[in-house]
Protein backbone atom coordinates (compact mmCIF):
# COMPACT_ATOMS: atom_id res chain seq x y z
CA UNK A 1 0.00 0.00 0.00
CA UNK A 2 2.64 2.45 1.03
CA UNK A 3 4.54 1.59 -2.11
CA UNK A 4 1.51 2.24 -4.26
CA UNK A 5 0.97 5.55 -2.59
CA UNK A 6 4.60 6.50 -3.10
CA UNK A 7 4.34 5.52 -6.71
CA UNK A 8 1.20 7.55 -7.17
CA UNK A 9 2.79 10.58 -5.58
CA UNK A 10 5.82 10.22 -7.80
CA UNK A 11 3.67 10.02 -10.89
CA UNK A 12 1.72 13.07 -9.85
CA UNK A 13 4.84 15.06 -9.14
CA UNK A 14 6.27 14.16 -12.51
CA UNK A 15 3.03 15.15 -14.17
CA UNK A 16 2.66 18.38 -12.24
CA UNK A 17 6.19 19.43 -13.05
CA UNK A 18 5.18 19.73 -16.66
CA UNK A 19 1.83 21.34 -15.99
CA UNK A 20 2.36 24.05 -13.42
CA UNK A 21 4.02 26.66 -15.59
CA UNK A 22 1.73 26.28 -18.61
CA UNK A 23 -1.27 26.37 -16.31
CA UNK A 24 -0.01 29.46 -14.54
CA UNK A 25 0.39 31.20 -17.85
CA UNK A 26 -2.96 29.99 -19.06
CA UNK A 27 -4.62 31.43 -15.96
CA UNK A 28 -2.59 34.63 -15.89
CA UNK A 29 -3.93 35.33 -19.37
CA UNK A 30 -7.50 34.94 -18.32
CA UNK A 31 -8.06 36.09 -14.80
CA UNK A 32 -6.74 38.05 -11.88
CA UNK A 33 -3.80 36.70 -9.84
CA UNK A 34 -5.87 35.65 -6.82
CA UNK A 35 -8.36 33.70 -8.89
CA UNK A 36 -5.49 32.25 -10.89
CA UNK A 37 -3.95 30.88 -7.69
CA UNK A 38 -7.22 29.38 -6.56
CA UNK A 39 -7.94 27.80 -9.89
CA UNK A 40 -4.41 26.43 -10.17
CA UNK A 41 -4.84 24.67 -6.83
CA UNK A 42 -8.21 23.37 -7.86
CA UNK A 43 -6.87 22.14 -11.16
CA UNK A 44 -3.97 20.32 -9.57
CA UNK A 45 -6.36 18.76 -7.12
CA UNK A 46 -8.43 17.38 -9.95
CA UNK A 47 -5.27 16.05 -11.59
CA UNK A 48 -4.32 14.37 -8.36
CA UNK A 49 -7.72 12.83 -7.80
CA UNK A 50 -8.11 11.74 -11.34
CA UNK A 51 -4.53 10.81 -11.96
CA UNK A 52 -5.56 7.50 -13.47
CA UNK A 53 -7.57 9.28 -16.13
CA UNK A 54 -4.95 11.75 -17.23
CA UNK A 55 -4.31 11.01 -20.88
CA UNK A 56 -0.96 10.51 -22.49
CA UNK A 57 -1.02 14.08 -23.72
CA UNK A 58 -1.81 15.72 -20.40
CA UNK A 59 -1.65 19.41 -21.15
CA UNK A 60 -4.83 19.92 -23.20
CA UNK A 61 -6.65 17.81 -20.65
CA UNK A 62 -5.27 19.93 -17.85
CA UNK A 63 -6.22 23.12 -19.70
CA UNK A 64 -9.71 21.75 -19.97
CA UNK A 65 -9.78 21.11 -16.23
CA UNK A 66 -8.52 24.61 -15.57
CA UNK A 67 -10.99 26.04 -17.99
CA UNK A 68 -13.87 24.49 -16.14
CA UNK A 69 -12.53 25.32 -12.73
CA UNK A 70 -12.12 28.89 -13.90
CA UNK A 71 -15.63 28.98 -15.30
CA UNK A 72 -16.92 27.80 -11.95
CA UNK A 73 -14.92 30.36 -10.09
CA UNK A 74 -16.23 33.06 -12.35
CA UNK A 75 -19.75 31.89 -12.11
CA UNK A 76 -19.54 32.61 -8.43
CA UNK A 77 -17.94 35.93 -9.10
CA UNK A 78 -19.86 36.73 -12.20
CA UNK A 79 -19.25 40.39 -12.18
CA UNK A 80 -15.60 39.87 -12.87
CA UNK A 81 -16.38 37.86 -15.88
CA UNK A 82 -16.55 40.42 -18.60
CA UNK A 83 -13.58 42.24 -17.27
CA UNK A 84 -11.31 39.27 -16.83
CA UNK A 85 -10.06 39.06 -20.38
CA UNK A 86 -9.29 42.71 -20.49
CA UNK A 87 -7.68 42.82 -17.12
CA UNK A 88 -5.40 40.07 -18.24
CA UNK A 89 -4.65 41.87 -21.46
CA UNK A 90 -4.22 45.38 -20.17
CA UNK A 91 -2.89 44.89 -16.74
CA UNK A 92 0.03 42.49 -16.62
CA UNK A 93 0.19 40.32 -13.55
CA UNK A 94 2.10 41.68 -10.61
CA UNK A 95 4.94 39.20 -10.73
CA UNK A 96 6.42 40.41 -13.94
CA UNK A 97 10.01 40.77 -14.86
CA UNK A 98 11.59 43.08 -17.36
CA UNK A 99 9.82 42.41 -20.63
CA UNK A 100 6.48 44.10 -20.65
CA UNK A 101 4.22 42.87 -23.37
CA UNK A 102 3.79 45.25 -26.23
CA UNK A 103 0.80 47.52 -26.25
CA UNK A 104 -1.29 47.04 -29.33
CA UNK A 105 -4.48 48.97 -28.76
CA UNK A 106 -6.11 48.14 -32.10
CA UNK A 107 -5.53 44.46 -31.46
CA UNK A 108 -7.05 44.68 -27.99
CA UNK A 109 -10.04 46.43 -29.43
CA UNK A 110 -10.40 43.97 -32.24
CA UNK A 111 -10.20 41.03 -29.85
CA UNK A 112 -12.74 42.64 -27.56
CA UNK A 113 -15.08 43.04 -30.51
CA UNK A 114 -15.04 39.33 -31.27
CA UNK A 115 -17.39 36.82 -29.81
CA UNK A 116 -15.94 35.30 -26.67
CA UNK A 117 -15.64 31.89 -28.27
CA UNK A 118 -13.72 33.24 -31.22
CA UNK A 119 -11.37 35.22 -29.03
CA UNK A 120 -10.74 32.17 -26.89
CA UNK A 121 -9.93 30.05 -29.92
CA UNK A 122 -7.44 32.66 -31.01
CA UNK A 123 -5.84 32.78 -27.58
CA UNK A 124 -5.49 29.02 -27.44
CA UNK A 125 -3.96 29.13 -30.89
CA UNK A 126 -1.61 32.07 -30.43
CA UNK A 127 -0.86 32.14 -26.72
CA UNK A 128 -1.04 28.50 -25.69
CA UNK A 129 0.18 27.65 -29.18
CA UNK A 130 -2.06 24.65 -29.52
CA UNK A 131 -2.96 22.93 -32.73
CA UNK A 132 -6.54 22.17 -33.74
CA UNK A 133 -6.63 18.73 -32.19
CA UNK A 134 -5.24 20.02 -28.92
CA UNK A 135 -7.70 22.91 -28.90
CA UNK A 136 -10.39 20.37 -29.62
CA UNK A 137 -9.35 18.44 -26.52
CA UNK A 138 -9.52 21.60 -24.43
CA UNK A 139 -12.91 22.67 -25.68
CA UNK A 140 -14.54 19.30 -26.16
CA UNK A 141 -14.97 19.76 -29.88
CA UNK A 142 -13.83 17.83 -32.88
CA UNK A 143 -10.56 18.85 -34.51
CA UNK A 144 -12.39 19.58 -37.72
CA UNK A 145 -14.81 21.89 -36.03
CA UNK A 146 -11.90 23.67 -34.41
CA UNK A 147 -10.11 24.06 -37.72
CA UNK A 148 -13.17 25.58 -39.31
CA UNK A 149 -13.91 27.89 -36.42
CA UNK A 150 -10.33 28.94 -36.03
CA UNK A 151 -10.22 29.79 -39.66
CA UNK A 152 -13.31 31.92 -39.28
CA UNK A 153 -12.09 33.51 -36.08
CA UNK A 154 -8.90 34.60 -37.76
CA UNK A 155 -10.94 36.04 -40.58
CA UNK A 156 -13.10 37.94 -38.15
CA UNK A 157 -10.13 39.27 -36.27
CA UNK A 158 -8.58 40.49 -39.51
CA UNK A 159 -11.88 42.04 -40.42
CA UNK A 160 -12.10 43.84 -37.09
CA UNK A 161 -8.56 45.06 -37.50
CA UNK A 162 -9.41 46.36 -40.92
CA UNK A 163 -12.41 48.19 -39.54
CA UNK A 164 -10.22 49.77 -36.93
CA UNK A 165 -7.77 50.70 -39.62
CA UNK A 166 -4.95 48.48 -38.51
CA UNK A 167 -4.90 45.59 -40.93
CA UNK A 168 -2.88 42.58 -40.11
CA UNK A 169 -1.98 39.15 -41.29
CA UNK A 170 -1.31 38.15 -44.80
CA UNK A 171 -3.25 41.00 -46.32
CA UNK A 172 -1.65 43.60 -44.18
CA UNK A 173 1.29 44.53 -46.30
CA UNK A 174 -0.38 47.44 -47.95
CA UNK A 175 -0.54 49.36 -44.78
CA UNK A 176 -3.34 51.21 -43.15
CA UNK A 177 -5.28 52.92 -45.87
CA UNK A 178 -8.61 51.22 -45.23
CA UNK A 179 -11.12 52.45 -42.79
CA UNK B 1 -12.75 11.85 -41.02
CA UNK B 2 -9.44 11.62 -39.30
CA UNK B 3 -7.17 14.47 -40.22
CA UNK B 4 -8.37 17.97 -39.63
CA UNK B 5 -7.37 20.12 -42.51
CA UNK B 6 -4.84 22.10 -40.60
CA UNK B 7 -2.47 22.74 -43.38
CA UNK B 8 -5.00 23.67 -45.98
CA UNK B 9 -6.63 26.47 -44.10
CA UNK B 10 -4.55 29.52 -43.73
CA UNK B 11 -2.40 29.65 -40.68
CA UNK B 12 -1.54 33.31 -40.82
CA UNK B 13 1.71 33.37 -38.87
CA UNK B 14 1.79 37.16 -38.92
CA UNK B 15 -1.49 37.40 -37.10
CA UNK B 16 -0.28 34.83 -34.64
CA UNK B 17 2.90 36.79 -34.04
CA UNK B 18 0.96 39.95 -33.50
CA UNK B 19 -1.20 38.22 -30.93
CA UNK B 20 1.79 36.67 -29.29
CA UNK B 21 3.35 40.07 -28.87
CA UNK B 22 0.56 41.06 -26.50
CA UNK B 23 0.53 37.81 -24.56
CA UNK B 24 -0.01 38.99 -21.00
CA UNK B 25 1.80 35.97 -19.64
CA UNK B 26 4.89 36.41 -21.75
CA UNK B 27 6.57 38.18 -18.90
CA UNK B 28 5.23 36.06 -16.10
CA UNK B 29 8.12 35.04 -13.92
CA UNK B 30 8.40 31.33 -13.20
CA UNK B 31 6.90 30.28 -9.92
CA UNK B 32 9.11 29.99 -6.90
CA UNK B 33 10.07 26.30 -6.73
CA UNK B 34 9.47 26.19 -2.99
CA UNK B 35 5.97 27.48 -3.41
CA UNK B 36 5.30 24.94 -6.10
CA UNK B 37 6.60 22.17 -3.89
CA UNK B 38 4.35 23.31 -1.08
CA UNK B 39 1.40 23.53 -3.41
CA UNK B 40 1.94 20.01 -4.67
CA UNK B 41 2.35 18.71 -1.17
CA UNK B 42 -0.87 20.40 -0.11
CA UNK B 43 -2.60 18.94 -3.13
CA UNK B 44 -1.48 15.41 -2.41
CA UNK B 45 -2.39 15.57 1.23
CA UNK B 46 -5.83 17.01 0.67
CA UNK B 47 -8.60 14.76 1.79
CA UNK B 48 -10.77 13.59 -0.91
CA UNK B 49 -14.30 14.38 0.08
CA UNK B 50 -15.28 17.82 -1.03
CA UNK B 51 -16.56 17.71 -4.51
CA UNK B 52 -17.62 14.36 -5.59
CA UNK B 53 -19.15 11.18 -4.56
CA UNK B 54 -18.42 9.38 -7.74
CA UNK B 55 -16.22 6.37 -7.25
CA UNK B 56 -12.76 6.59 -8.59
CA UNK B 57 -12.42 2.89 -8.68
CA UNK B 58 -14.47 1.82 -11.61
CA UNK B 59 -13.31 2.43 -15.09
CA UNK B 60 -16.60 1.05 -16.13
CA UNK B 61 -18.42 4.01 -17.53
CA UNK B 62 -17.43 4.20 -21.15
CA UNK B 63 -16.30 7.53 -22.50
CA UNK B 64 -17.39 9.53 -19.57
CA UNK B 65 -16.93 13.20 -20.14
CA UNK B 66 -14.08 14.38 -17.98
CA UNK B 67 -16.24 16.87 -16.18
CA UNK B 68 -19.46 15.07 -15.76
CA UNK B 69 -18.80 15.22 -12.06
CA UNK B 70 -19.15 18.96 -12.03
CA UNK B 71 -22.61 18.76 -13.49
CA UNK B 72 -23.58 16.24 -10.87
CA UNK B 73 -22.50 18.49 -8.07
CA UNK B 74 -25.70 20.28 -7.32
CA UNK B 75 -28.16 17.54 -6.76
CA UNK B 76 -31.79 18.31 -6.93
CA UNK B 77 -33.99 17.33 -9.78
CA UNK B 78 -34.47 13.88 -11.09
CA UNK B 79 -33.86 13.48 -14.76
CA UNK B 80 -37.12 13.78 -16.57
CA UNK B 81 -38.54 15.30 -13.47
CA UNK B 82 -39.93 18.39 -14.77
CA UNK B 83 -41.41 21.67 -14.49
CA UNK B 84 -39.26 24.53 -13.78
CA UNK B 85 -40.52 27.02 -11.34
CA UNK B 86 -38.68 30.09 -12.31
CA UNK B 87 -39.79 33.56 -11.56
CA UNK B 88 -39.69 35.57 -14.65
CA UNK B 89 -39.08 39.04 -15.81
CA UNK B 90 -40.19 37.80 -19.18
CA UNK B 91 -39.82 40.68 -21.52
CA UNK B 92 -39.02 38.24 -24.22
CA UNK B 93 -36.25 40.14 -25.86
CA UNK B 94 -34.14 37.05 -26.12
CA UNK B 95 -34.17 37.50 -29.81
CA UNK B 96 -30.69 37.89 -30.91
CA UNK B 97 -29.71 37.81 -34.48
CA UNK B 98 -27.16 35.15 -35.12
CA UNK B 99 -23.93 36.67 -36.21
CA UNK B 100 -23.56 36.49 -39.90
CA UNK B 101 -20.98 34.01 -41.04
CA UNK B 102 -17.89 35.89 -42.03
CA UNK B 103 -16.29 33.89 -44.79
CA UNK B 104 -19.00 32.96 -47.20
CA UNK B 105 -16.93 30.22 -48.71
CA UNK B 106 -16.97 27.94 -45.70
CA UNK B 107 -19.03 24.82 -45.58
CA UNK B 108 -21.93 24.96 -43.13
CA UNK B 109 -20.63 24.77 -39.61
CA UNK B 110 -21.71 21.61 -37.92
CA UNK B 111 -21.53 21.32 -34.19
CA UNK B 112 -21.56 17.84 -32.75
CA UNK B 113 -22.85 17.22 -29.26
CA UNK B 114 -23.48 14.10 -27.25
CA UNK B 115 -26.31 13.01 -25.06
CA UNK B 116 -25.68 13.39 -21.35
CA UNK B 117 -23.91 10.49 -19.73
CA UNK B 118 -26.41 7.91 -18.77
CA UNK B 119 -25.44 7.75 -15.14
CA UNK B 120 -26.35 11.32 -14.44
CA UNK B 121 -29.61 10.92 -12.67
CA UNK B 122 -29.35 14.21 -10.87
CA UNK B 123 -28.83 17.71 -12.00
CA UNK B 124 -29.02 21.35 -11.18
CA UNK B 125 -32.10 23.45 -10.76
CA UNK B 126 -32.54 25.32 -14.00
CA UNK B 127 -31.95 28.98 -13.48
CA UNK B 128 -31.20 31.70 -15.98
CA UNK B 129 -27.87 32.19 -14.33
CA UNK B 130 -26.76 28.63 -14.79
CA UNK B 131 -28.21 28.61 -18.26
CA UNK B 132 -26.23 31.70 -19.17
CA UNK B 133 -23.10 29.81 -18.23
CA UNK B 134 -23.75 27.02 -20.69
CA UNK B 135 -21.21 26.81 -23.44
CA UNK B 136 -23.72 26.23 -26.18
CA UNK B 137 -27.29 27.42 -26.38
CA UNK B 138 -29.49 27.70 -29.39
CA UNK B 139 -32.95 27.52 -30.85
CA UNK B 140 -33.18 24.80 -33.43
CA UNK B 141 -35.62 22.78 -35.48
CA UNK B 142 -35.32 19.04 -35.47
CA UNK B 143 -34.60 17.72 -38.92
CA UNK B 144 -33.94 14.15 -38.12
CA UNK B 145 -34.37 11.80 -35.20
CA UNK B 146 -32.62 8.48 -35.50
CA UNK B 147 -31.55 5.85 -33.02
CA UNK B 148 -28.22 7.41 -32.36
CA UNK B 149 -28.51 10.85 -33.90
CA UNK B 150 -30.66 13.91 -33.65
CA UNK B 151 -30.02 16.63 -36.19
CA UNK B 152 -31.18 20.17 -35.59
CA UNK B 153 -31.00 23.15 -37.89
CA UNK B 154 -29.95 26.16 -35.88
CA UNK B 155 -32.49 28.95 -36.02
CA UNK B 156 -30.89 31.24 -33.50
CA UNK B 157 -27.76 30.87 -31.50
CA UNK B 158 -27.39 32.37 -28.06
CA UNK B 159 -24.10 30.96 -26.88
CA UNK B 160 -21.24 28.97 -28.27
CA UNK B 161 -19.41 29.10 -31.50
CA UNK B 162 -21.96 29.52 -34.16
CA UNK B 163 -23.13 26.55 -36.13
CA UNK B 164 -25.62 26.05 -38.89
CA UNK B 165 -26.44 22.57 -37.86
CA UNK B 166 -26.13 20.65 -34.63
CA UNK B 167 -25.83 16.91 -34.58
CA UNK B 168 -26.36 15.14 -31.30
CA UNK B 169 -24.70 11.78 -31.55
CA UNK B 170 -24.59 9.14 -28.89
CA UNK B 171 -24.98 5.43 -28.45
CA UNK B 172 -28.61 4.47 -28.86
CA UNK B 173 -29.13 3.79 -25.19
CA UNK B 174 -28.05 7.23 -24.06
CA UNK B 175 -29.83 8.81 -26.96
CA UNK B 176 -33.03 7.14 -25.98
CA UNK B 177 -32.79 8.73 -22.56
CA UNK B 178 -32.15 12.10 -24.11
CA UNK B 179 -34.95 11.84 -26.61
CA UNK B 180 -37.21 10.77 -23.77
CA UNK B 181 -36.10 13.61 -21.53
CA UNK B 182 -36.34 16.31 -24.15
CA UNK B 183 -39.02 14.73 -26.31
CA UNK B 184 -37.34 15.50 -29.61
CA UNK B 185 -39.76 15.26 -32.50
CA UNK B 186 -39.20 15.84 -36.13
CA UNK B 187 -40.07 19.31 -37.31
CA UNK B 188 -40.51 20.80 -33.86
CA UNK B 189 -38.54 23.66 -32.45
CA UNK B 190 -36.38 23.24 -29.37
CA UNK B 191 -34.23 25.27 -27.10
CA UNK B 192 -31.09 23.32 -26.42
CA UNK B 193 -28.07 24.00 -24.30
CA UNK B 194 -24.90 22.04 -23.78
CA UNK B 195 -21.73 22.05 -21.81
CA UNK B 196 -18.67 19.91 -22.24
CA UNK B 197 -20.09 18.82 -25.52
CA UNK B 198 -23.08 17.22 -23.87
CA UNK B 199 -26.65 18.35 -24.06
CA UNK B 200 -27.91 19.51 -20.71
CA UNK B 201 -31.26 18.19 -19.70
CA UNK B 202 -33.21 18.57 -16.48
CA UNK B 203 -35.06 21.64 -17.59
CA UNK B 204 -32.27 23.24 -19.60
CA UNK B 205 -33.29 21.83 -22.96
CA UNK B 206 -36.71 21.16 -24.32
CA UNK B 207 -39.47 22.24 -26.65
CA UNK B 208 -39.33 25.96 -27.36
CA UNK B 209 -42.37 26.93 -25.41
CA UNK B 210 -43.51 28.95 -22.41
CA UNK B 211 -41.30 28.63 -19.42
CA UNK B 212 -38.25 27.51 -21.28
CA UNK B 213 -38.51 30.46 -23.65
CA UNK B 214 -38.74 32.75 -20.70
CA UNK B 215 -35.74 31.12 -19.11
CA UNK B 216 -33.71 31.54 -22.27
CA UNK B 217 -34.84 35.10 -22.68
CA UNK B 218 -33.75 35.79 -19.15
CA UNK B 219 -30.41 34.11 -19.63
CA UNK B 220 -29.50 35.56 -22.99
CA UNK B 221 -31.80 38.49 -23.50
CA UNK B 222 -29.71 41.09 -21.81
Amino acid sequence: MAGDEQDRRARFEALAAGLVEPLRRYLARRTDPATADDVLSETLLVCWRRLEEVPEEPLPWAYAVARHALANAERSARRQRRVAGRVAALDPPAAVTADEPEVDVPLDEALAALRAEDAELLRLWAWEQLGPSEIAAVLGLTPNAVSIRLHRARGRLREELRKIGSPAGHEGSRGRSRS
Amino acid sequence: MSEPFDGQLDDDPRLRERLRAVDPAASLAPADPDRVARLLEATMSSTDHETETETETSGRTPRRAPFAWIAAAAAVLVLGGVAVAVTTTGDGDGERTPTAGGGGTDAPAVLTLAAPAAQEARCMVPTADVLAGQEVAFLGTVEEVADDTVVLAVDEQYAGTEADEVRVESPAEQMQLLVGAVDFRDGEQYLVSATDGRVTVCGFSGPATGELQTLYAEAFGG
